[in-house]
């Protein structure tokens, strides 16, 4: 577990710093000892009370029963449920497919940043134009990309002019998550742009003017040049691209799909709410809370060793 | 390391084998002072539920000049999950706004059993059916809410057909829908299934015609035997509605709420399940279509010796909360939110079909005439019957079914299954 490497997040310094070598003031020594656990007291209170113990509550509760059985020690019935709900496995599997799908996330704002930084015709509006997504609310972009992509919408009008058949953008389940995480990717990539950007001004200019001077093509300046000089940002926009893939998707989803067609656009945000304010079923919402947790852990923890190992190499 | 993993594993530990608590409350007791009661519902923040509200609080009011009753208007899409929060808590509103069936039978436990309270409105008021369970009535009924079928006689005359002389069969319906959409471009049906409860519509507002009479009382009974031909002719033609063209195109992607309403209403389909109050219903046709162009047509006739029925139950009422301080005092008001005078006020402003059946309803139109003429050989609506779950389920597999990914014999076993142990 790479956590237990971190040096300890708080030290009591201050004491141990000021110690005078002649302790004539018991008191004060006593005093100086204990000011820096009575100084961190407040915000480890704030973080016990409002952070671990709800966490130790939803996951004591998802050990309780619903309904009939409400407050009854169950077991694990509530786990056992949520794997026999193939809903539930349907959320999960969109996770895995939102990790799959994490190097497109990337790779677009990665590329539009380097057409940017390499002052392609018209750079500076495209700049102000990426950004413009992300001061949207995800309610707003859902209802606007509900008009857009409506069965007799404006994009399926376009295509049958084209000659090409119309497609049910969010009522094909084959390809409404696509759709969903389509927009998402839009509406949230002007944030990794930024991003990107700031870390080509860290990029070293006389290295892309000599691979230029050196005759090399523009995916060679990209692949040789850029990619390795950015790999810190890279691996950053990653994580946290991930993290917003995983927890801010439930405003898309409500809006533009429901979880359907089918149950094929649910993610375990989604289910949690459904489970916990449509079904009345408050113990087996917490359950799903829980494996949520893990999942969001699990992917944490590898992203921290992710970033610890990039922290290593310079 | 070893020693972390060690506690890690005492707490999952316990946790599991303890299971203590619950996550939702004890039902410990609180509520307010008795000087003053709190009404959740979704409904009095509208403009057209204003005179509703201002009469019931009037009534109210004579009996008992004391109490302050203070409506909180909650947005309907987040009601349950607020509710939800507020009976964890143990705590909350008295009385509570609520839709009959399955989202008010999946949460008795927290009311108050009514029926000492509310037995002499039993005769003035229908739909009570919808508020009970187990013989114990939960909540006393405001609106009819059923699914007539509309019509939008324009387009039949537009397509030369009789517009008082509607299909009674299916094979009826689909020639003359190809007629209405050679004239006009109209599909047959507006239909919306984003949230999945287009198939509830599909059901109940044709169901009378397809089950025979007695499947269809032992449905509402609870003997439901979904293996039966004639329960997955339900699913068969709401498949085969869609494969044919008779639905508006991308059923599943429009939402019905209120996307399908408005391909109705703008004369981009000649017929639509809809609703008898709060929207979607008569009122809002008769403003878009002109009163006169509103029809209303009974189910088609499918399987010979069905005799369709309008469908309706108690649409929405109001039950009372178990932890309120003063039960007798949160009754009355109750009492006093589905008196004569409020529901008739209701009627006026927003066109709901009230369960108080002395409220005169001449004069809004021949659609409204209709609906009401027909209520007193109404049955239950199918789908009200079913649980929340099994609803959620038959959402879902409906959209599967439209989308061609589950067959009809899947459906209805998955449904059975759900049913069961629901």
């Amino acid at each position: 577990m790479p956590i237990g490497d971190a040096p300890p997040l708080v030290r009591p310094i201050v004491g141990r710093a000021n110690r005078p070598a002649i302790t004539s003031h018991r008191g004060r020594a006593r005093w100086e000892r204990l000011a820096p656990y009575l100084l961190i007291a407040p915000a480890v209170l704030v973080i016990v009370l409002f952070r671990l113990w709800p966490l130790l509550l939803g996951v004591n509760f998802s050990f309780t029963g619903d309904g009939d059985r409400n407050g009854t020690p169950v077991g694990l019935d509530n786990y056992t449920d949520l794997w026999n709900d193939p809903v539930f496995r349907i959320a999960l599997r969109n996770v895995g497919l939102l990790v799959l799908l994490l190097p497109v996330a990337v790779a677009i704002p990665g590329l539009l940043a380097t057409f940017i930084f390499l002052r392609v015709p018209g750079n500076r509006l495209y700049r102000t134009v990426y950004f413009f997504p992300a001061v949207l609310s995800p309610v707003i972009i859902g209802s606007i990309f509900n008009l857009l992509l409506a069965y007799d919408g404006p994009l399926n009008e376009l295509l049958q002019t084209a000659g090409l058949g119309s497609v049910d953008w969010l009522g094909d389940p084959k390809v409404a998550i696509f759709t969903v995480v389509g927009v998402h990717i839009w509406a949230t990539f002007g944030m990794a742009l930024v991003v990107f950007l700031a870390g080509f001004a860290t990029l070293d200019t006389t290295l892309l003017d000599a691979a230029r001077s050196d005759g090399a093509s523009l995916p060679q300046v990209i692949w040789h040049v850029i990619v390795p000089g950015l790999s810190r940002t890279i691996q950053f926009v990653f994580v946290t691209t991930m993290i917003g893939m995983l927890t801010s998707m439930f405003g898309l989803l409500y809006v533009m799909t429901s979880g359907g067609p089918g149950g094929s656009t649910y993610l375990p945000e989604y289910y949690i709410w459904i489970q916990q304010g449509q079904m009345n079923r408050p113990a087996l919402a917490s359950a799903a809370s829980t494996v949520l947790f893990l999942v969001m852990l699990v992917v944490g923890l590898a992203q921290i060793g992710l970033l610890r190992k990039a922290g290593r190499e310079d | 390391m070893k020693q972390r993993s060690m506690w890690l594993a005492v707490l999952v530990a316990a946790l599991v084998m303890a299971g203590c608590g619950s996550a939702t409350g004890t039902g410990s007791n609180s509520g307010d002072t008795s000087g003053k009661l709190v009404v959740w519902d979704w409904k009095s923040g509208d403009k057209t539920a204003a005179s509703y509200v201002e009469k019931a609080k009037a009534d109210f009011a004579k009996a008992h000049p004391g109490v302050t009753v203070e409506f909180v208007a909650q947005p309907f899409d987040q009601y349950y999950t607020l509710l939800g929060a507020a009976i964890q808590a143990g705590k909350g509103p008295d009385v509570i706004l609520f839709n009959g069936g399955g989202q008010i039978r999946d949460r008795v436990s927290s009311l108050l059993p009514l029926d000492e309270y509310v037995a002499k409105d039993k005769q003035r008021l229908a739909g009570w059916e919808a508020f009970a369970t187990g013989g114990k009535t939960y909540a006393a009924p405001v609106t009819l809410q059923g699914h007539p079928i509309y019509y939008n006689k324009a387009l039949y005359k537009k397509a030369g057909l009789d517009p008082e002389k509607p299909a009674t069969t299916w094979s009826g319906l689909a020639g003359d829908c190809a007629a209405i959409t050679k004239a006009s471009g109209a599909s047959c049906f507006a239909v919306g299934n984003k949230e999945g409860a287009g198939i509830q519509f599909f059901m109940s507002g044709l169901g009378s015609g397809i089950l025979t009479p007695p499947e269809y009382d032992n449905w509402i009974a609870g003997k439901r035997d979904w293996q039966s031909p004639n329960v997955k002719r339900i699913f068969q033609l709401w498949k085969e509605a869609n494969d044919t063209g008779l639905n508006n195109q991308g059923a599943n992607s429009t939402a019905l709420f209120t996307d399908a309403f408005t391909v109705f209403q703008s004369s981009k389909a000649a017929h639509m399940i809809g609703l008898m109050s709060d929207i979607g219903h008569w009122k809002d046709f008769n403003e878009f279509l002109g009163a006169d162009n509103v029809g209303v047509m009974p189910a088609l006739v499918i399987t010979s010796g069905a005799t369709p029925s309008l469908p309706y139950d108690g649409g929405i009422g109001y039950g009372v909360a178990k932890w309120t301080k003063d039960p007798a005092l949160a009754a009355d008001l109750v009492r006093s939110l589905t008196s004569t005078e409020a529901l008739r006020a209701f009627y006026t402003g927003a066109g709901a079909i009230v369960s108080d059946t002395t409220v005169d309803t001449s004069g809004s139109g021949p659609a409204a005439a209709k609906i009401v003429s027909q209520l007193k050989t109404g049955k239950p609506a199918l789908h009200v019957a079913l649980s929340a779950k099994t609803q959620e389920l038959m959402g879902r597999l409906s959209q599967q079914l439209l989308s061609g990914s589950v067959s009809v014999d899947d459906t209805v076993t998955q449904l059975a299954a759900a049913d069961k142990t629901s």
